[in-house]
């Protein structure tokens, strides 16, 4: 059953990934990434990581989404026509090095042995443990978060004001 | 080979893939979800980690991962609007002001 749901939700992923990359609109390619993102958060759950699952979809599927398709409706998309699709040059480059990469980090992880990584148990759902870490030990961190997202909401409303 | 290693080797697959993307596209704003392609790559990696380890750090470190991705979209797309508005262009080929 695990193994149906893996190869369901990875084959749905990569494809979604691979369309995103490769189509030439623009709107169809974040439609695509809207995809992916869908299947992500089904890899999360299936990984037993509901909150993050939950958040992926809050985060992602409805905020940068909506976002993306907010700043392309802005442009005007006569003028850029020609900046639309991909280096076929660099395509035709990069994807032996793609191949031959992933091929190799496959490799290495396959002859690692996981089975020998001693695990502590812990019978509390997930949303609890993760709530319970993240509120005590990593207070300090999750403040700075926070400060990370004041100054990138100061910068975007700088970098898109208008000058005089 | 278990399942968690397929699930290591599938985020490996999907940040190689982002990066390929940010290479071959033209456009600005379609490198910028490559990016985030690659950052779901890195998220995939992180809770096949902490689901070989039952435990719940790298679940905290995959929040802040979220939280980067949402600063960087924001000034991402302020800057391709902003040079879009400057020089009335986005692709990644005219951007070459530093080199000339």
């Amino acid at each position: 059953m695990e193994l149906i749901v893996f190869i369901f939700l990875s084959v749905w992923l990569v494809l979604s990934v691979v369309g995103a990359i490769i189509v030439k609109n623009p709107v169809h390619s974040i439609l695509f990434f809207l995809s992916s993102v869908l299947a992500t958060a089904g890899v999360f759950f299936s990984l037993g990581a509901e909150l993050i699952a939950g958040l992926q979809l809050i985060i992602y599927a409805v905020a940068i989404v909506v976002f993306y398709v907010l700043v392309i409706t802005t442009i005007p998309w006569e003028k850029i026509k020609k900046f639309e699709g991909i280096y076929l040059g660099e395509f035709l480059v990069g994807l032996p090095f793609i191949i031959i990469s992933v091929i190799f980090i496959a490799l290495l992880i396959n002859k690692y042995d996981i089975s020998s990584i001693p695990v502590k148990v812990e019978i509390t759902d997930n949303v609890t443990r993760v709530g319970k870490t993240l509120f005590t030990y990593y207070l300090f961190p999750f403040e700075v978060a926070s400060v990370i997202l004041l100054i990138a909401m100061i910068g975007a409303i700088l970098l898109g004001r208008k000058e005089e | 080979m278990t399942l968690e290693k397929a699930y290591i080797i599938l985020g490996f697959l999907v940040f190689f893939l982002g990066l390929f993307g940010a290479i071959i596209r033209k456009n600005l704003i379609t490198i910028l979800i490559c990016t985030e392609i690659m950052l779901t790559g890195a998220n995939i990696i992180l809770i096949t980690v902490d689901s070989i380890l039952k435990g719940t750090d790298a679940q905290i470190m995959s929040l802040f991962v979220l939280t980067v991705a949402a600063a960087e979209v924001a000034i991402g797309l302020g800057l391709v609007m902003a040079i879009f508005r400057l020089k009335g262009y986005e692709g990644s080929s005219e951007i070459t002001h530093l080199r000339d």
